[in-house]
C-alpha cells in the first residue's frame, strides 16, 4: 500500500496556508489583541489554556457528550435506515418523517431541547440526536438499495437465522456506508454539542465559548475554538481512519 | 420449504411431480408459464443432471427447490425433499454460478456460517472445515480472505462448504460457466473425484451437453419456453469416466442432435 506519498496538490495547500497565516498575522498588527490576535500571539495563548490541568477537565466533559450522542445517534440512525432498507412499510412509514426532521431548523432542536430537558445531561445529546440521526438514517438506507440480494439467497439457503444474516450478511455490505454516515455525524455532533453547552448546560468548551464572548475576549473563544477543532481533526484522521482501514483489511489483502 | 417427512420415499431424495410455475409479465400483468409440468427425481447418492438453453427456467427450478424462490400450489404439481433422518429438515447445498462468497470473512469462517445456520454441533466444524477443504483441493486455506483467490478456487470454497453440511441435496447451478474452460475442465475432474469419494446426492444444471454425459448419472433434457422435460436418459459409464471414452463421446453427440432437432422443431412451430 502506498501511505505516505507526495499528492500533487500538497504544496500549493501548504503555500496557500502560509501565506493566509503571514496575511492574518500582518492584519492583526492593526487591532487589539482582543478584537482580532494574530496566529503567533494566540500560540502563547494556547499554551498558556493548555498548562493549566482545570482545561483538560471541561474538553473531557466535551469529548463525554460528543462520544454519547455519536454512539446513540449512530445506533438509532443505522437501525431505522437498515429497517427502512427491508421493511417496505416502515420505508413509507419513516421517509416523510426523515425530511421533516431534516428541513427542521437545527437551533431550534436547541433551544426546544432546553426547555424540554432543562439543564440536565439530556439536552445536548437530544439535540445532537435529533439533528444528526436523519442524517445517518439517509446514508445507511441508500446503502441497503446496494445490498446483493445474491448472498441474501444463499444465506437463506443455508437457513441463516435472523442475527447472523444481520451480522454477517448485511451490516459487513453497509459498514462503507456506517463509516461515511459516522464521519458526517461526527462533524455535525461536535459543533451541536459547543451549541447546547452554550446555551443550555453551562459546562464544557462550549461554555468557554460563551463565557469569552461575553467577556468580548475574540482572543479566548478562538483559542479554545481552534484548539478543540484540530482536537476532532486528529480523532478523525487518527481513530476513524485506522478504524477503517482496520475493518476493510480483507479487502487490501493482496497474497500470491 | 415442502419437507414432507414420510418414510414412503424409498431412495428418493427429490421428488417433483408435474410442477408447474408461472410469472406475471412485468409488462401486461398476464401470467406466462416458466415451468411447465416438470417431472423429475434424484435418487440417493445418485448425480441427476438437467440440460437445457441457457434461460430456460432451470435456475427458477433449483430455485424453488432450494426454497428461495415459492412454488404456487395451485399452479399445479408437488415437490417434496426428504431428508435422511426423521427429525430434521433436509439439508440442502447449494453452489451457484458465481461463488457468492463472504469476502469479508475467511475461507474457514464462510464454511462455519453454513455449519452454524444448519445448527451442526460447533465439535464438528473443525473437523468438517479440513475434510471438505482438502477434497477440493484447498487444504490450508484455512485463514486465507476469499479476495486472495482465484475464482476457481473461490468456487472450490463454495463447493467445500456446501459439501460440510453434508447435504440431503446439493444443487448444482452451472458452477462452472464462469470459469475459463481450462480451469473448469479441471474442476470436471476434481468434482468426479468427489464423487467416487463423499458420494453425495446432485442435481446439477448446466447447459453443456458434454459436462452432463461426462458427471451425470442420468440426464434430463428441457425444452425452453416454457421448459420442459422432454428426454431422461441414463448414462450407464462407470467412474472414474475420460471424456475422451468412446461411449461418452458418441452419447454426448447423440444428444446433440437430439437437442437440436426438438429446438428446431420448436422452432418451426413458434413460426
Amino acid at each position: 500500500m502506498k501511505s505516505l506519498n507526495l499528492k500533487p496538490g500538497l504544496v500549493p495547500g501548504v503555500v496557500t496556508i502560509l501565506v493566509s497565516l503571514i496575511i492574518w498575522q500582518v492584519a492583526s498588527l492593526f487591532f487589539i489583541p482582543v478584537f482580532l490576535p494574530g496566529p503567533v500571539y494566540l500560540i502563547d495563548l494556547i499554551v498558556e489554556v493548555y498548562s493549566d490541568p482545570a482545561s483538560y477537565s471541561v474538553i473531557w466533559q466535551t469529548l463525554t457528550r460528543i462520544f454519547n450522542g455519536l454512539v446513540l445517534c449512530m445506533l438509532i440512525g443505522t437501525s431505522i435506515g437498515i429497517l427502512m432498507g427491508i421493511r417496505k412499510n416502515f420505508e413509507s412509514f419513516m421517509d416523510s418523517w426523515i425530511m421533516v426532521l431534516l428541513t427542521f431548523p437545527a437551533i431550534c432542536w436547541a433551544f426546544l431541547s432546553v426547555l424540554w430537558f432543562g439543564l440536565s445531561e439530556w439536552a445536548p445529546m437530544l439535540t445532537v440526536i435529533l439533528i444528526v440521526f436523519p442524517f445517518v438514517s439517509m446514508n445507511i438506507w441508500e446503502g441497503t438499495k446496494a445490498l446483493e440480494k445474491e448472498l441474501v439467497d444463499m444465506a437463506t439457503v443455508y437457513r441463516s437465522d435472523k442475527w447472523s444474516m444481520l451480522r454477517k450478511v448485511l451490516i459487513p455490505q453497509l459498514m462503507p456506508y456506517i463509516f461515511s454516515a459516522m464521519r458526517i455525524a461526527l462533524s455535525l455532533s461536535w459543533k451541536i454539542v459547543l451549541v447546547g453547552e452554550a446555551f443550555g448546560v453551562s459546562s464544557g468548551v462550549g461554555q468557554k465559548l460563551i463565557y469569552w464572548f461575553e467577556e468580548t475576549r475574540v482572543d479566548m473563544m478562538l483559542t479554545w475554538g481552534l484548539s478543540f477543532m484540530v482536537l476532532m481533526v486528529v480523532i478523525e484522521l487518527l481513530v476513524f481512519r485506522l478504524w477503517e482501514r482496520h475493518t476493510f483489511a480483507w479487502r487490501h489483502q493482496i497474497a500470491n | 420449504m415442502p419437507t414432507d417427512k414420510n418414510n414412503g420415499h424409498g431412495n428418493t431424495v427429490v421428488d417433483v411431480k408435474n410442477l408447474t410455475k408461472k410469472f406475471p409479465d412485468p409488462m401486461t400483468g398476464e401470467e406466462f408459464v416458466v415451468l411447465d409440468a416438470i417431472s423429475l427425481s434424484v435418487e440417493k447418492g445418485k448425480f441427476a443432471s438437467i440440460v437445457g438453453p441457457s434461460g430456460c427456467g432451470k435456475s427458477t427450478l433449483l430455485n424453488i427447490i432450494a426454497g428461495i424462490e415459492t412454488h404456487d400450489p395451485s399452479d399445479g404439481g408437488t415437490l417434496d425433499v426428504y431428508s435422511d433422518s426423521e427429525v430434521a429438515e433436509p439439508r440442502v447445498g447449494y453452489v451457484f454460478q458465481n461463488a457468492r462468497l463472504l469476502n469479508w470473512l475467511t475461507v474457514e469462517d464462510n464454511m462455519i456460517f453454513a455449519l452454524e445456520s444448519q445448527g451442526i454441533s460447533k465439535d464438528l466444524w473443525r473437523e468438517r472445515v479440513d475434510k471438505y477443504l482438502e477434497m477440493v483441493g484447498l487444504e490450508g486455506q484455512q485463514k486465507n480472505y476469499p479476495l486472495n483467490l482465484s475464482g476457481g478456487m473461490q468456487q472450490r470454497v463454495a463447493i467445500a462448504r456446501a459439501l460440510a453440511i453434508e447435504p440431503d441435496i446439493l444443487l448444482m447451478d452451472e458452477p462452472f460457466s464462469h470459469l475459463d474452460e481450462i480451469t473448469a475442465r479441471k474442476m470436471r475432474f476434481d468434482l468426479m473425484e468427489i464423487l467416487m469419494r463423499a458420494n453425495p446426492t446432485i442435481l446439477f444444471i448446466t447447459h453443456d451437453l458434454g459436462e452432463a454425459v461426462f458427471l451425470a448419472d442420468n440426464i434430463y433434457m428441457m425444452s425452453t419456453k416454457p421448459a420442459r422435460i422432454f428426454k431422461q436418459i441414463e448414462v450407464d459409464v462407470p467412474r472414474p469416466r475420460k471424456p475422451e471414452d468412446p461411449k461418452i463421446f458418441d452419447l454426448e453427440k447423440e444428444l446433440v442432435r437430439e437437442f437440436f432437432s426438438v429446438l428446431d422443431a420448436q422452432e418451426l412451430e413458434d413460426g
